[in-house]
């Protein structure tokens, strides 16, 4: 908080809450955290009726209210296309830490081959006139994986796709 | 909201010295950044039900003690997006930047939103930031926020309130003979899941406008309208939802703008009050773009009043994509 000169101390009470709570987050995704830790594999859900492909994998097809399950998942590429990107410049508390997220990073939306929706994820580039809309990226895994979203590092741009 | 925050706060809604909801009947709207806008329908649909006479509807937001950012990563997905999401501004710069490479925007043009809108402000005494001598110059030096968003591109973080007051066309008539009236409220939601879409064009406002526009007998924006408070929490939302509010064709908001047409000297300007450029408590923020139109067809804008207004236009925008519009006019629409 800035003073200005003749401006009182302001009286504070701090204080840090743990505010743990559970989520219920769906068989699919349960799959797809269980593929991405043991196989590496990035996984969508394909809707029935319309085709359509949901990356991260959906349980109902909004535009047909068709119900996806497990059985209607598929293996995506880990590559894909850089849609939209920017360069996070600005310091914040982060919720899920409680503590300060390191900046900057580059944060995008990514349209992996295979998938009609879009995936949001870091881009491994804090230079922004390095990243282009267009530009072809792919998934870096984690060594150790957890089955968590981290488990994908980051996308990074593939410089020479063969 | 995840954890009930603020809900017990009875001393503000029911308080002497705060709202005056003592033994009445008090409900509150929270929808995120629409919540001002959500709070004017939901006293336009008590009133106009005959539910009640009159309602009073109120916005606030005190933004210095929280932080926004961490605060709104909070309302997304827990599992898929809170890990990478940085608040409004991340999804905002992504937007302008897809916006940008789809139409060949330039970063001048948004500066010379941020310019009109900070110098209209100068005339507006509840407008938070006071910069009637911004220049695109010093918009486009400042520091980079979210590429391409500059800090002077973005909204600031404000505190304040606003408060309407609804009545029937009974009760109004005890009150002042110089109402604003509704003539069309609209709500559109759009996306199912986040990142089904780009959505970088806002297809809400197109859904919402589109409706309000039929209801209220509007066939050209521009020219059936007088004026428009828009809610643009940064300098090129406000090039793209004019797009999507049918004000210009796609692409063409950089051109809108150009011309002059949405300038106060123009022929339908947009936000005269400073828009949320120059003032942004986000409980109150859509909220006070209905205040302002209804002041702008009251005639009550003074300085910054456009001539003539027979009916005006407020939008609220927010959270998931969502858009309201209001449209409110000088006359009863029959
Ligand atoms: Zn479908």
């Amino acid at each position: 908080m800035s003073k200005k000169k003749g401006q009182e101390k302001v009286f504070e009470i701090k204080w840090k809450t743990d505010l743990p709570y559970r989520y219920s987050i769906g068989k699919l995704a349960v799959k797809f955290f269980e593929e991405l830790k043991e196989n590496k594999k990035i996984m969508g859900s394909k809707c029935s009726k319309c085709g359509k492909v949901h990356s991260p994998p959906r349980a109902v097809c909004a535009e047909c209210f068709i119900e996806m399950t497990v059985e209607d998942m598929i293996e995506l590429s880990p590559r894909g296309t850089l849609e939209g990107f920017t360069v996070v410049n600005y310091p914040f508390t982060d919720p899920n830490t409680g503590g300060l997220r390191p900046f900057p990073y580059g944060y995008a939306i990514f349209k992996l081959d295979g998938a009609d929706t879009y995936t949001m994820h870091f881009v491994d580039e804090t230079d922004y006139t390095k990243l282009k809309v267009g530009q072809r990226v792919e998934a870096v895994f984690k060594e150790k994986r957890e089955g968590n979203i981290g488990d994908i590092l980051y996308y990074r741009v593939i410089k020479n796709e063969d | 909201m995840d954890h009930f925050e603020g809900i017990n706060f009875s001393e503000l809604m029911c308080g002497i010295e705060a709202a005056p909801g003592y033994l009445k009947p008090v409900v509150k709207v929270a929808t995120g950044g629409t919540t001002g806008s959500s709070l004017a329908i939901c006293g336009y649909h008590n009133v106009a039900s005959g539910i009640y006479n009159n309602v009073l509807v109120i916005g606030w937001e005190k933004l210095n003690e929280g932080g926004a950012t961490t605060g709104i990563i909070t309302a997304f997905d827990p599992v898929w997006e809170r890990p990478s999401l940085a608040g409004a501004l991340g999804p905002l710069a992504l937007m302008a930047g897809m916006y940008s490479a789809k139409y060949g925007i330039t970063a001048e043009q948004a500066a010379k939103v941020t310019v009109k809108n900070r110098s209209n402000a100068a005339n507006n005494p509840f407008a938070h930031l006071q910069m009637p001598n911004i220049t695109i110059d010093y918009v486009m030096s400042s520091q980079m926020i979210s590429y391409p968003l500059r800090l002077h591109d973005c909204c600031p973080q404000s505190e304040g309130a606003c408060a309407l007051i609804y009545a029937n066309e009974q009760e109004t008539k005890k009150i002042t003979d110089n109402p604003a009236w509704f003539h069309a409220v609209e709500t559109a939601h759009y996306y199912t899941f986040g990142t089904d879409d780009k959505m970088y064009d806002l297809p809400t406002a197109t859904i919402a406008s589109k409706k309000a526009y039929k209801k209220a007998g509007i066939k050209n924006p521009v020219k059936d309208l007088d004026v428009a408070e828009i809610y643009e929490p940064t300098s090129w939302s406000e090039l793209s939802w004019t797009e999507a509010l049918g004000f210009c064709k796609p692409g063409e908001g950089g051109k809108l703008l150009d011309e002059g047409i949405t300038q106060m000297s123009g022929e339908f300007p947009i936000n005269p009050s400073g828009g949320v450029l120059s003032t942004n408590p986000i409980g109150a923020t859509a909220l006070v773009r209905v205040a302002e139109a209804a002041t702008q067809v009251m005639g009550r804008g003074e300085k910054r009043q456009v001539p003539d207004v027979e009916k005006a236009l407020a939008m609220g925008f927010g959270g998931s994509l969502w858009t309201e519009i209001l449209i409110l006019g000088k006359e009863p629409l029959r």
